[in-house]
């Protein structure tokens, strides 16, 4: 089969299968949205529908603390048919985006920075999925689906993830100051993005001209690019809404987390059980252990952004306030184009395990807990852990593979060999 | 949740196999007995930033956030002052009562009689804080005036709000003389005298002054007593310079005191109607109500505000917990044990709520018993009613005839529970029994209040002057320093009014004043933190901080001693 074909064929599978949930269980969007694992409440559907009627009758939609997402998002929905009523056309809108989504992942793919980039060549550089399959992976993966279905409004902020990640590897400046600026605008945290992801467009830049910008002069600039492109989505937010109370209702509520709904991150049971009086200094300490990693990593795997970028997702869907099963839809997507390292990696066994275990348990001790009132809130507490461990050892595996092949081209006469931490 | 991999990556930048792998890897790589090649000199600085990024963001970020999150705010407040209100220091509470005497015109040497009345009054007192002062009034009154009831009392009209009695001199030519008569709804006390007992122009004392001191100072002594009490039990260190009180009347009004109602702006009223059957299921409460007690609470109004609401319940059963009535042959009556009536009210399954709204709650529970046990009496006493201290009363209604119980109650069937519970309120607001005058009553009911209003605010800045010096790791929000503020205004013109004899504009103060106090030492935020000592610090530190501190701390502590090797080889 020639590859257009093959192509069309995927996307348009993919496509006809969220469109045919969306109509053969109509019901399904609304049960999903409603989930803990699936909608956080900073992304659910169900508060931009509230947000938008609030919008839409001339009152601020931040009126009433139900609404925490970004304010454009709201006459960009405006602009669609009532949801409730006619909600084909949001459906389509949201299998557009995951279609959208799954196109620039397989750019990432084809650039073939996963592998070699300007300063590291791995050796097992031909051991990789052709884009199409890492395609298919996100496109098929019952995360992303579940997510689309929800529609979720994380799916934008991982389309806009994925544009910033793979205009980086084209090379290309403007878009992706646009796209990691939008993904920074809806969600805040992908700003932690922007250090490795401009290592790699730099790497992407100096491979490409041959002769490598003034690293500092690039950096200002790129900065300065990012800054301008946020204070301008800021500024038309506050035009939009009339005033800058939406920062509060938006990013407050990401760094202060006033909403203790479960959900699947570590966060909440932790904060419900806190002492008053240290609430702010952990919420400091949770915020700044999400960031610390972000230098470190860059330092050390200096040589492969992508890898950190995309390790960088993992630890979001661990480690971020609100995270749901969309944010390890986006990891896991990710990880696919790393398949050089699998042979690397030691634990995928239990890894895997561990993620279907919670993946089937958790609604389980949720219904227990909720619904069938056998269960507490230790029940789904202890299977979020079981989530984000499995999640933490795919990020740790991972980790520890890059550094295997790192080592393996420093001194290929180890290769094989057992090594030891000394 | 500790970072193993972020901290364990750059401390291995060869090779990162878990501290908890099976030992039977590391044990191939060691049978080699090569040794390990140099690091390279690459590597090793990717290390030391790495390690060093992490310092960097916890010392960088992580303890100016640790600082500025933990820090305790401490707002100011004057200790000084508050401890010296509740020592007494400050305001030292006197009652300075004006007294009008209203002397007909044929009186010429009124001032006479009145500075000797008040050397005979001065020399009865004991109570140097309570201090009745004679003054002659301006304008007499027509005699007659004293015919119209005046049931507002004292202190609620412009003119006379400083005046907290009014004494009428009446020469009259027949009957025993002198003699007085108090009117029960106007602080008014008519004296009435024969001519002749008006003291000469020589004599420095009369029949008149003495019978006028003896008469004020019996009307005065209930409300001395009170009020000396009152600051005795307040401040033990005053105790000694008041007029001891004998231990009779100090056992009496502790016992009054217990049953009080502790003081409140508002007070909820709820009227009940329980019965055992299903009769009756409706009473005309509203007008019974308008008609016996609106008048009583309008009098109060002064002092407290009342909300009311009432119920009925059907098939409402006593508790299992007492003994069910027996008949009594002597009295032809079911019976109550006088020990049952504490477990009387059924605070299982009557829907008595402990409080609704803003403000304390008083029940009045009435209670019909069934046909076949009635009439419903306490065994040994006889009563049918009976009040349960600082929670309400209870009255049991029995039928006046053997007539089936009706289906509804009527007003005038309601008239002596209406006449009990009027009584029970009386009891539990604190009014006092004597003297007979009701305005005087409840303008010496002001003035108790008042200053015991005073005493409870002062001490209440006391112990939170305590709590602030005791405890130097409680936050103290700004709205704290306000609120005592605002307490030591308000104390400070409540003594003012106090001074020169306003009660009631005393008692507003107090009032404000006494809730600003409770405000201030409640303050939620300031109460989570008694409970919690420094101890309790590690056990909220460590569990966390500990595991992601000890990588960071080892992972330094190693770079910085290969540093030192490495400087000392060279």
């Amino acid at each position: 089969m020639p590859a257009n074909q093959q192509t069309a064929l995927l996307y348009g599978g993919a496509a006809a299968v969220r469109l045919l949930l969306f109509t053969a269980f109509p019901s399904l969007p609304n049960l999903l949205a409603g989930r803990v694992e699936v909608s956080t409440p900073v992304t659910s559907f169900k508060r931009l529908q509230e947000g938008l009627f609030l919008y839409t009758h001339n009152v601020s939609p931040y009126d009433g603390g139900v609404y925490h997402q970004a304010p454009l998002l709201l006459p960009l929905f405006s602009l669609l048919p009532n949801p409730s009523s006619h909600p084909f056309a949001t459906n389509v809108v949201f299998t557009l985006v995951d279609l959208l989504s799954a196109y620039v992942l397989s750019q990432i793919a084809e650039s073939g920075q996963s592998t070699v980039t300007r300063l590291f060549k791995s050796s097992r550089k031909d051991l990789r999925w052709s884009s199409l399959a890492v395609a298919a992976g996100f496109l098929f993966n019952p995360f992303t689906i579940t997510t689309c279905i929800a529609r979720s409004t994380s799916a934008l902020t991982n389309l806009f993830i994925l544009a910033a990640i793979a205009k980086a590897c084209q090379g290309a400046s403007l878009t992706f100051l646009l796209s990691l600026s939008f993904a920074s605008y809806l969600t805040m945290h992908p700003l932690l993005l922007f250090p490795p992801l401009l290592i790699l467009l730099y790497d992407a830049l100096a491979q490409r001209s041959k002769s490598a910008p003034s690293p500092l002069a690039f950096t200002a600039f790129h900065i300065l690019g990012l800054a301008v492109v946020i204070g301008a989505l800021l500024s038309a937010s506050a035009a939009l809404t009339g005033s800058w109370d939406f920062l509060a209702a938006t990013y407050g509520v990401r760094l202060l987390l006033p909403d203790l709904t479960p959900n699947v991150g570590l966060w909440w049971y932790f904060f419900t059980e806190m002492f008053d009086a240290f609430r702010e200094f952990f919420l400091g300490v949770f915020w700044l252990h999400v960031a610390s990693y972000m230098p470190g990593l860059t330092i050390r795997l200096r040589k492969q952004p992508l890898f950190v970028a995309a390790t960088l997702t993992g630890i979001f869907a661990i480690f971020t306030p609100y995270p749901s099963i969309a944010d390890a839809a986006l990891y896991l997507s990710l990880v696919p184009l790393f398949r050089h390292l699998f042979p690397l990696m030691r634990y995928t066994f239990l890894a895997l395990a561990t993620i279907l275990y919670a993946t089937f348990l958790g609604p389980a001790f949720y219904h227990l807990w909720i619904y069938a009132g056998s269960g507490n809130a230790n029940f789904f507490y202890a299977i979020t852990l079981v989530w984000s461990l499995g999640l933490s050892i795919i990020v740790g595996d991972s980790l520890y593979a890059a550094l295997r092949d790192e080592l393996d081209v420093e001194r290929p006469e180890l290769r094989g060999k057992e090594v030891k931490r000394i | 949740m500790a970072p193993p991999e972020g901290a364990d990556a750059p401390a291995a930048p060869k090779a990162d196999p878990k501290p908890s792998d099976p030992p039977s890897e590391s044990i191939v790589a060691s049978r080699t007995n090569k040794q390990p090649p140099a690091e390279t000199l690459e590597s090793l600085w990717v290390r030391r930033w790495v390690i060093l990024s992490f310092w960097a963001v916890v010392a960088c970020l992580g303890l100016p956030m640790w600082w500025k999150t933990t820090a305790i705010y401490r707002a100011d407040l004057p200790l000084q002052d508050m401890t010296d209100w509740a020592d007494g220091k400050i305001c030292r509470p006197v009652f300075p009562l004006r007294i009008a005497v209203e002397a007909s015109p044929q009186v010429q040497d009124a001032h006479r009689l009145i500075r000797t009345t008040q050397h005979a009054l001065d020399d009865l007192n004991e109570f140097s804080a309570h201090h009745l002062r004679l003054i002659l009034a301006d304008l007499p009154l027509p005699a007659n005036a004293s015919q119209q009831a005046i049931i507002d009392g004292t202190s609620s009209t412009g003119d006379d709000q400083d005046i907290a009695l009014s004494v009428r001199l009446i020469p009259v030519e027949t009957g025993e003389t002198p003699r007085s008569h108090l009117q029960p709804y106007a602080p008014t006390l008519d004296v009435y005298y024969s001519p002749n007992q008006i003291p000469s122009a020589s004599s420095t004392a009369s029949p008149l002054a003495t019978f006028v001191a003896h008469e004020l100072h019996k009307i005065f002594a209930d409300e001395q007593a009170r009020l000396s009490y009152l600051l005795s039990a307040s401040s033990s260190g005053h105790a000694t310079k008041w007029k001891a009180l004998s231990a009779e009347t100090a056992a009496e009004l502790q016992r009054q005191s217990t049953r009080v109602l502790k003081y409140a702006p508002t007070y909820h009223l709820t009227f009940s109607l329980f019965t055992p059957t299903s009769v009756p299921s409706a009473w005309d409460i509203e007008p019974a109500l308008r008609q016996y007690l609106t008048p009583l609470l309008e009098s109060f109004a002064t002092i407290s505000n009342f909300t009311i609401d009432t119920q009925v319940q059907l098939y409402a059963t006593f508790s299992p917990s007492i003994r069910q009535p027996e008949y009594d042959e002597d009295l032809k009556a079911w019976t109550l044990r006088k020990e049952d009536l504490s477990g009387f009210i059924n605070a299982a399954e009557w829907p008595l709520s402990p409080s609704i709204g803003e403000g304390p709650t008083v029940n009045f529970a009435l209670y019909v018993p069934e046909q076949s046990q009635s009439p419903l009496l306490v065994k040994e006493n006889g009563a049918s009613s009976w009040l349960v201290p600082q929670w309400g009363g209870v009255a049991i209604l029995n039928p006046t005839s053997s007539a089936a119980i009706p289906k509804a109650l009527a007003k005038e069937a309601l008239v002596p529970a209406m006449q009990t519970f009027s009584n029970q309120l009386i009891s539990l607001l604190g009014l006092p029994q004597t003297p007979a005058s009701l305005p005087l009553r409840l303008s010496t009911l002001t003035r108790v209040r008042a200053a015991s209003l005073i005493f409870s605010a002062s001490s209440t800045l006391g112990a939170l002057a305590q709590v602030y010096q005791k405890m130097p790791s409680i936050p103290v929000p700004d709205s704290v320093a306000k609120s005592v503020d605002l307490t030591l205004g308000h104390l400070q013109q409540a003594c003012d009014h106090f001074r020169d004899g306003r009660f009631q504009g005393a008692l507003e103060h107090a009032r404000i004043a006494e809730a600003q106090a409770e405000k201030a030492f409640f303050e939620r935020s300031m109460v989570g933190q008694v409970y919690f000592p420094d101890e309790h610090k590690v056990a909220v530190y460590l569990p966390l901080l500990g595991p992601v501190a000890v990588p960071l701390v080892m992972a330094a502590l190693k770079e910085i001693k290969s540093g030192i090797a490495t400087l000392r080889r060279r």
